[in-house]
């Protein structure tokens, strides 16, 4: 291995694996993964409260390169994905790349030798790499809500995103604090072990039904024989996702019918009329994330079990008070609340060139070039940056087009002996214009409060139109989106068009 | 004068000043000072006050709905919660001088119980600018005027404690309240009158009125019982359009110049309006309790534990 590493990755989740393994396929092999844990998998092996589980389809919650014949269901538990994962990293030979116990403090681009300086936790001098793969993940930072008195509480704190097995509910009063996409999965499974437990709700999601099937063996071993197969599986639970964000992405019409779907769910499962207008949402559907779940409301119905939907005023030592002047007492707090996704700064310090910080930058919410590279940080690309997120349809589907796009750069990088490859700050803010402007008319900002935004209100998570749109524009690599210098040029010179 | 309030400021107060049941020493000395003879006038009129909290609890669940900002969706959010906070400090109360039955919760009277119903039934789906007008008015007469004669009639210090507690709540919801109707007022006429002839073409909003005029003379007569002057529900109406009128935008609202001309006829105990008003209240005395709906789960909510 060479002082100067070609690639660093840092993250070891989905991101950051998909992306060693394309790196890899396209003859890129010196790189390495840092990992700040000790396993592999990211917000999947985080990811380990029970129930948890994914609501997109197995089939199309994959990589399609790295095609999986064997899932068991048609919606995989969170075991199922790591174990899927874990898979990828054997097959591919990845662990030899692997860094773990290696946490990220920071990366500084060095302009004069077109490198990024990475330093790392604990180790006294960086790590040097020619481009950086940032895949850290947005739902990598467990974020607790900023609920006065949560300090003072002397029962059992417990994360949705960092579980404790260890802990028995037998028997115990639990409360659980949210009511997004973790806690409607932990919540029937609560309920079956623990005395009682309270839900406590600040706004009510719309939740849709989930039909989860067991894949028949037939299906298994057909998928084995022929690939075609499952790959046109694959493609059809693409397009049929792809047809919600008609009604999910855009306040349409077909909007209503997603919302009459979630008010027959609600009608079906809950009979009395209190609890179903506590249940009612009062946003557009697709504001928030949507819920996918058939065992939540009947979990709330059951007799150890009780939705709270007065505004918590503070944490005592014993639970939680209420406006409604009740301490709910509690065994055990559960925070279901989510992550810190990243809207505003970055998640580690990030120095480009002329000594610019970007988190100052977002400091007012984020931006990227098609969410995937930023002007004035050369040779950096973001898996899951700036207005990446979909609404409608699999994660995986976005971020196989930003790896398959970062690798094509970086490999122009080190095919042609790039010292920077820095997207053009006009490119950016004209994408990013387009970007705003189409959001406009999005059920995200429609009106309602949820992790998509900043306080301000900005929308820097999502992207605003169909997969097959987003995949579409990272199809190719146009160099003259890019200031393009090769090793040796003057920085004065701004960009090279002639190269592509 | 337009009332202005800053709402963000507001919700960082109602925040600020929560205060929960268990602040309370509720077995502190005191109950004695309640006598036999004011015991059993004090059990059946707590019992409907508590109800009546209920009655601001629903009405601002509604506008929780339909307020126009998140801030003041919150601001309502706060306010039932409070609105229920004050039933079960009631109950507490209650507990505290011994006139509940083990756990059992005292049912309200016809009346008010006809408006629980009839808001539970119909509150969400009126406009901001009637419920904002009319919850105000019931606000400030029940509520507003029933604190104070219990403020004023019992020396129980924990009683004077917890209402103390309750009155400072009370004024923020006014405040609010009045804020809103000015808010309100600055909608243009067209659009207040369709909400007005929206609101009255409904056939339920003949339910309300017959619900809610009884409620107003059954709670005259029970302070009335209680060995006190009438006039503390009248000034407390008259409030209603004193403060009013102090906003020229509050004044434009046509159902504000609806529930003042019927508040001016309620303390006017000469006017015609009360042969219907106290025919009323004794023909829904009788009404049998078959007819009356269940009490909705909401209501089962109400608790005299500082804990749960």
């Amino acid at each position: 291995m060479t002082d100067t590493l070609d690639v660093a990755v840092i993250g070891g989740g989905f991101a950051g694996i998909g992306a060693a393994i394309r790196l890899k396929q396209r003859g890129i092999g010196d790189f390495a993964i840092f990992e700040r844990g000790t396993a592999i998998g990211g917000t999947w092996r985080d990811n380990t409260y029970p129930g948890a589980a994914c609501d997109i389809p197995s089939r199309l919650y994959s990589y399609s390169f790295a095609p999986n014949p064997n899932w068991s269901h048609t919606y995989s538990g969170s075991g199922e994905i790591l174990g899927y994962i874990e898979s990828m990293a054997a097959q591919f030979g990845l662990h030899e790349h692997f860094r773990f116990s290696s946490n990220v403090t920071g990366i500084a681009f060095d302009e004069t030798a077109g490198v990024w300086n990475i330093t790392i936790e604990g180790r006294a001098d960086a790590v040097r790499a020619r481009a950086v793969v940032l895949a850290s993940g947005p739902l990598a930072n467990a974020s607790l809500p900023n609920i006065p008195g949560i300090e003072d509480y002397r029962g059992y704190k417990i994360h949705s995103a960092r579980w404790d097995h260890d802990y028995d509910f037998t028997g115990k009063r639990v409360a659980v604090i949210g009511t997004g996409a973790s806690a409607v999965q932990i919540i029937p499974e609560l309920v079956e072990r623990a005395a009682a437990v309270k839900v406590f709700q600040r706004t009510p999601g719309w939740v849709l039904p989930r039909v989860n099937r067991r894949t028949n063996p037939l299906t298994k071993e057909l998928y084995r024989r022929v690939p075609a197969a499952e790959s046109l599986s694959r493609r059809a639970w693409f397009y049929g996702h792809e047809s919600v964000a008609l009604g999910v992405v855009w306040n349409t019409p077909l909007t209503r019918v997603v919302e009459l779907v979630g008010r027959a769910q609600l009608r079906r499962q809950v009979k009395d009329p209190w609890l179903r207008r506590q249940l009612t949402p009062d946003f557009r559907a697709g504001c928030k994330r949507l819920l996918m779940t058939d065992d939540y409301y009947p979990a709330l119905q059951r007799d150890n079990c009780k939705l709270i939907t007065w505004p918590i005023a503070r944490i005592a030592e014993h639970g939680i008070r209420t406006a409604e002047g009740v301490e709910h007492q509690a065994d055990c707090i559960v925070f279901a609340t989510g992550f810190d996704v990243s809207k505003t700064g970055t998640p580690i310090p990030i120095v480009g060139r002329n000594g610019r910080v970007l988190a100052e930058e977002w400091q007012r919410g984020a931006y990227a070039y098609k969410s995937i590279a930023v002007s004035g940080y050369p040779n950096l690309f973001f898996t899951f940056g700036p207005n990446s997120g979909p609404g409608h349809n699999s994660a995986l589907v976005y971020m196989e087009a930003q790896i398959d796009y970062l690798v094509g750069a970086i490999g122009t990088i080190l095919d042609r002996n790039l010292r920077m490859l820095d997207v053009r700050r006009d490119r950016q803010d004209r994408y990013n214009a387009a970007i705003q402007r189409r959001l406009g008319s999005t059920t995200w900002n429609s009106g309602c409060r949820s992790w998509y935004l900043t306080e301000d209100g900005f929308n820097a998570t999502m992207y605003p139109g169909f997969a097959t749109q987003y995949v579409g524009q990272l199809r190719t690599l146009d160099l003259g989106d890019y200031t393009v210098v090769p090793a040796g040029a003057s920085t004065t010179k701004p960009r090279i068009a002639a190269v592509s | 004068m337009a009332n202005v309030m800053d709402f963000d400021d507001m919700l960082r107060k109602i925040k600020d000043r929560q205060w929960a049941l268990a602040d309370i020493d509720w077995d502190a000395p005191g109950a004695e000072t309640i006598s036999p003879e004011l015991h059993a006038k004090l059990k059946p009129f707590m019992a409907d006050l508590m109800w009546i909290e209920n009655v601001g609890a629903r009405g601002f669940a509604a506008m929780a709905k339909k307020a126009p900002t998140e801030t003041l969706r919150e601001i309502y959010r706060y306010f039932h919660a409070e609105e229920q906070k004050h039933a079960n400090a009631e109950l507490a109360l209650m507990r505290r001088w011994g006139m509940l039955d083990g756990d059992e919760i005292p049912q309200p009277n016809v009346n008010v119980k006809l408006v629980i119903d009839f808001l539970d039934q119909y509150a969400d789906d009126m406009s901001m600018s009637f419920l904002g007008t009319v919850i105000p008015m019931l606000e400030v007469t029940l509520d507003g005027a029933l604190i104070k004669f219990i403020m004023d009639e019992i020396e129980d210090p924990i009683c004077q404690e917890a209402f103390k507690k309750i009155n400072a709540d009370e004024s923020r919801h006014l405040a609010v309240d009045f804020a809103v109707m000015d808010l309100l007022g600055h909608a243009q006429m067209r659009k207040l009158l369709v909400d007005l002839v929206g609101g009255w073409a409904k056939p339920s909003l003949i339910i309300g009125v017959l619900s809610y005029v009884p409620l107003l003379n059954k709670m005259r007569d029970n302070i009335v019982a209680m060995g006190v002057d009438e006039e503390k529900l009248y000034a407390a109406l008259k409030r209603y359009a004193n403060v009013g009128e102090r906003s020229e935008f509050a004044r434009r609202l046509p159902m504000y110049q609806i529930v003042k001309m019927h508040g001016g006829w309620v303390i006017n105990r000469g006017h015609p309006y009360h042969l219907l008003a106290d025919t009323l209240v004794k023909v829904t005395a009788r009404v049998p309790k078959v007819l009356l709906r269940k009490d909705p789960t909401w209501s089962k909510e109400i608790t005299y534990r500082p804990a749960a």
